[in-house]
């Protein structure tokens, strides 16, 4: 065998005098190696006590973030894993999981990844210390008051934007105030003249994300309208707020966010941290430099375009999916650049892939990375999306993607980081290598077995019988046969989840042999001189003519306005951020301008005090999570749900909008009325009792809560605020009195029907009466007078 | 561009080890490293290649425009796209045409309720809708959960075969039985009416209690015809493939 990889050691690479626990191992450089001062030059240390913060950090949330998954996992195939537990019932804990694998895990690893490689490649420690720390301990905030509101059901309901207004607000501070301004000051402050390709990846990441996170997180806080009207909020109403856009606006906003959180939270800083992390641990040169340009700014410019393609088929007008679906296909070559790179830059290095297990977790981390980016623009394809869409197709692809690429970069950059960090040799190659294998085995299982249940419930939803009629009609059928591949998938999970075990083993023995005192290591580098010339633009090689194509040549073919571009920060940024602002008004001014896009509906009134009250609780229990409430034009789902498919002017009071993005569970759309009322409430107390293959979580405790009928009043005025037409409602205590009268009458049906009554005062009525309400108003006439009467109870809603 | 030419780092200081010849062996054979022009950048130490792009990463990228191109063009342009609302409206035409064809608008009556009874392909499909709609309450089988069984003489709100369909439509027993009018068509519902009539006298697997009153036996079908045996959903003709 060969030798195990000279990183696994931390030790040089076959050039001795190289330590590689150097901050700055040089190489043939121009300037002077570290250690060398000469005259003039500025002494200076790493803040390497930040990235170990932030590694303890990635460690510890990573292990989490599996674990939760694991659970969810066990929760589909087994439903009693819900343990009957309002707070760990699986539409609580999935927004956990995702939460915690993001931004936790991933989060904390960029975190590292930059404060590491930022400071190496400015030649500069970062630019306020007390920033770093603020930026640390300000984002596990963030993480611990999101582990503590999701499963308390406090959550916007707006997939991977979950988290309430407060914690939106500590993350703006956060990411901009403390992280942006620490990075963006280090730039200023650098000692190397041109920026490296990964610090353009991590201005990318840190403008865009900014940008998504503050135009997803408008809302109306429930407590800035109880105190303007001289009301003081209780307990949990302090938390709740609304998006400030409805329906087809909320879903477009929705996922022009959500797409872009995994370009530039899972892709660009991770790209960032594969230009950085993987030509030092092959020790080879990047493959090209040109093609690290181009694929850069395609791929900012071209995937702030790619959201709509979450929304194929929905209410969102058709252009909208259009752009969304050949922006993805366009984004195919931009993504395949930074595969390409990566793969090709250890030409040469292959034999040292075969004994190095960090080079082996980028190799497959970058092949994961290349398969993902071909699978999405395939799966944007509006016929493929038919298939797939609102199965575990997609669950298989962000898996694909979250394990291998993201998750693999960080175990990398983790073990090719762990000597240098804690000055002491790895614990164990051995270890390591067994982590590689064990995680590759535990995601094959895991996608290999999602992908088969996406589409073998895909192409079942969609089986039509000789008749002519749906072969499966009952959806529970389309689930019980998915059981089996649920239990792979638990068991891939485990898998994946053992191998972070092995990693936390050798990170903590490889910090036990830590020096006492980790050596200082003062590096030398002379500051940029302000008397810096720029180089003339080079004479084109072109001998034509026409002086607009030899200007192309010299100025833009060379590359040398680009090599202009690399030494001022300030201009790259703000062309970075044009490319991503520019695009995205391309589609979200038409989004919200062109009134056609979204016809109204004369009979879909908003909802009444009580529904809407019930609503909340909908979206507190995270049911948007399994159902989705969207019919597509498709003959599939209008056989299934309902003759008439879902219209745009439906979901005009939809805050946030509940179109969903899996269904685990059927489509709600048309629920209202499709069952009793007794069926409902039955169902919710214990859904295996009506369908006893049901993998729903039971909850029984609505049928116990009591509703808070004293919060509705600030509900109503909240959506009036809002535009919602709500009349009368909104008047004195009218709302209440209303929602009162509303539970009464519902509740006495109820008793008519069955088994359960005395529940006019809980927290079930009020969501009976939402999902009896829903996608009923199309059918009924248009009101006679005009928005006048919208708010009051709906006499029809139970013919 | 100035560029270097060369091989970044040599064999080891102790002479090349086998590693290293071994990866000497794979760099020459793709011939590719001595000769790349490597730029003079360096970042703590990381440099780069001044590599052209590839070839077919441009034609591929080239390749994905012109397609979005014409994509936008051929639907959103020119006369030949269609929408998916245009889609399934045609397809709903076919399918109507495909069950319905022959029998036109139905009625709910005594002969047209007996006759639909009597057809084994209708009853076939009239299944499917069942268990689509009425299993979440009634079983599949017609035996009931928290809905009445439909399978015994005892019922609560019909008298005669021609009350089905008012149920199906409107519903009853205050909202329990839910109204069916916005989620089938007429046709819809006289089918499910006779296939609801059909399972009377089957025997379900785990059947309710009877509930309300004994009624009169169907009336007999005319010209001596058979019901069709589709009391239980397999004898249907569901399961097919698509």
């Amino acid at each position: 065998m060969a030798p195990v990889g000279s990183s696994v050691t931390g030790i040089g690479h076959g050039q001795p005098q190289r330590t590689g626990l150097e901050g700055s191992d040089a190489g043939p450089a121009p300037h002077a190696l570290a250690g060398d001062a000469l005259p003039g030059m500025d002494a200076f240390e790493y803040d390497d006590a930040i990235v170990r913060k932030f590694v303890l950090a990635t460690i510890v949330w990573g292990a989490v973030a599996f674990l939760v998954g694991l659970v969810i996992a066990v929760q589909l195939a087994w439903p009693a894993a819900n343990l009957g537990l309002e707070w760990f019932s699986f539409g609580r804990l999935r927004p956990l999981h995702t939460n915690a694998a993001i931004f936790a895990f991933a989060g904390n690893s960029i975190f590292a990844a930059i404060y590491y490689s930022t400071q190496r490649l400015c030649r500069a420690r970062m630019f306020s210390d007390a920033l770093s720390r603020l930026h640390f301990w300000g984002w596990q905030g963030v993480i611990v008051s999101a582990a503590l509101t999701l499963p308390m059901g406090v959550t916007q309901a707006k997939e991977y934007a979950e988290l309430e207004w407060p914690i939106d607000l500590a993350i703006a501070v956060v990411w901009v105030g403390f992280f942006g301004v620490n990075f963006f000051g280090t730039l200023m402050r650098r000692r190397e003249r041109h920026m490296y390709v990964a610090l353009w990846f991590y201005i990318a990441t840190i403008v865009t994300v900014a940008v998504l996170h503050v135009f997803n997180n408008l809302w109306v806080p429930l407590a800035a309208v109880e105190l303007l009207n001289g009301r003081v909020p209780s307990g949990a109403d302090w938390l709740k707020s609304w998006p400030i856009y409805a329906g087809v606006q909320d879903a477009f906003m929705q996922w022009w966010y959500g797409h872009n959180a995994v370009a530039f939270f899972l892709t660009t800083p991770f790209l960032g941290l594969m230009y950085y992390f993987l030509p030092k641990a092959a020790e080879k040169p990047v493959y090209s430099y040109r093609l690290s340009i181009v694929h850069f700014w395609s791929l900012v410019f071209i995937y702030i375009w790619a959201g709509p393609h979450h929304l194929h088929y929905t209410a969102l007008p058709a252009w909208a999916s259009t752009l969304g679906m050949i922006f993805s296909l366009m984004l195919w070559m931009p993504s395949w650049g930074g595969m390409i790179n990566g793969l090709l830059t250890l030409r040469g290095a292959w034999g040292k892939v075969t004994s190095d297990p960090i080079l082996k977790f980028f190799v497959v981390g970058v092949t994961f990375y290349g398969m993902s980016t071909f699978e999405g623009p395939v799966l944007s394809i509006k016929s493929v999306n038919a298939l797939t869409h609102y199965t575990d197709w997609t669950i298989a692809h962000v898996h694909g993607g979250a394990l291998g690429w993201n998750g693999f970069m960080t175990f990398g950059m983790l073990y090719w980081l762990m000597p240098r960090l804690f000055q002491a040799p790895l614990w164990s190659g051995r270890l390591m290598g067994l982590h590689f294998w064990v995680a590759t085995l535990g995601i094959l299982l895991y996608v290999g077995s999602i992908y088969t249940a996406g589409l073998t419930q895909g192409l079942m939803w969609r089986a039509f019988d000789q008749t002519g009629a749906l072969a499966y009609p009952e959806f529970i059928e389309t689930v019980t046969v998915l059981i089996p591949m649920y239990w792979i998938r638990v068991v891939g999970g485990a898998l994946y989840l053992a191998g972070m075990v092995m990693l936390i083993v050798n990170a903590a023995m490889t910090y036990r042999s830590r020096p006492a005192r980790y050596a200082r290591r003062v590096q030398h580098a002379l500051p940029l001189s302000a008397a810096y010339a720029d180089p003339p633009r080079p004479r084109s090689r072109l001998d034509a003519n026409i002086g607009a194509a030899r200007w192309l040549d010299s100025a833009v073919v060379s590359g040398w306005f680009h090599r202009v571009w690399e030494r001022k920060p300030a201009r790259f940024t703000v062309l970075t951020t044009a490319a991503v602002v520019v695009a995205s008004l391309f589609e979200i001014v038409p989004t919200f301008l062109i009134r056609s896009n979204v016809p109204s509906i004369a009979s879909v009134q908003p909802y009444t005090p009580l529904e809407l009250i019930g609503r909340d609780i909908y979206i507190a229990e995270g049911c948007y999570n399994c159902h989705s409430q969207m019919i597509r034009p498709l003959w599939a789902d209008v056989k299934r749900y309902s003759e008439q498919h879902s219209l745009p002017g439906e979901s005009v009071y939809d805050r946030p909008f509940q179109w969903g993005s899996r269904r685990i569970g059927p489509d709600l759309a048309r629920e209202g009325g499709r069952q009793s009322h007794d069926w409902q409430v039955s169902h919710l107390e214990n859904p295996r009792s009506l369908v006893a293959e049901s993998i729903m979580p039971s909850y029984a405790h609505l049928l116990e809560q009591d509703l808070n009928f004293d919060s509705i009043k600030g509900r109503v005025q909240a959506m009036a605020l809002l535009g919602v037409p709500y009349g009368p409602a909104v008047k004195g205590d009218n709302a209440k009195t209303m929602a009162l009268e509303q539970a009464s009458r519902l509740g006495g049906e109820l008793a008519q029907q069955g088994r359960h009554s005395g529940l006019e005062g809980k927290k079930v009525i009020a969501l009976l009466a939402y999902l009896q309400r829903l996608g009923t108003d199309v059918f009924k006439p248009a009101p006679e007078e005009p928005a006048g009467e919208a708010g009051a109870p709906d006499k029809g809603a139970n013919p | 561009m100035s560029t270097v030419t060369g091989r970044e780092s040599g064999a080891g200081a102790g002479g090349p080890d086998r590693a290293g010849l071994r990866q000497r062996a794979i760099d020459d054979r793709a011939g590719l490293l001595e000769s790349d022009p490597l730029l003079n950048h360096e970042y703590d130490g990381i440099r780069e290649y001044d590599n052209p792009t590839p070839g077919w990463w441009h034609a591929l990228f080239l390749g994905s425009v012109v397609f979005s191109v014409c994509y936008v063009l051929f639907w959103h342009v020119s006369v030949f796209g269609w929408t998916s609302e245009e889609s399934i409206a045609a397809r709903r035409v076919v399918e109507y045409q495909r069950i319905f064809g022959a029998l036109g608008e139905l009625s709910n009556d005594e002969p047209t309720l007996l006759k639909l009874m009597a057809d084994q392909r209708m009853m076939a499909i009239a299944a499917g809708s069942f268990r689509g709609a009425c299993a979440a309450c009634h079983a599949a089988d017609g035996g009931g959960i928290n809905g009445v069984n439909l399978t015994d003489d005892h019922y609560k709100n019909v008298r005669a075969i021609t009350d089905i369909f008012g149920v199906i439509t409107g519903g009853a027993a205050n909202g329990a039985m839910p109204a069916w009018r916005n989620s089938f068509s007429n046709n819809e519902r006289v089918l499910l009416a006779a296939y609801v009539a059909s399972l009377r006298g089957t025997e379900p697997g785990s059947p309710r209690a009877a509930e309300g009153e004994p009624i009169q036996p169907w009336p007999e079908p005319p010209e001596g015809g058979t019901r069709a045996e589709v009391g239980r959903v397999e004898g249907g003709g569901g399961g097919g493939g698509a």
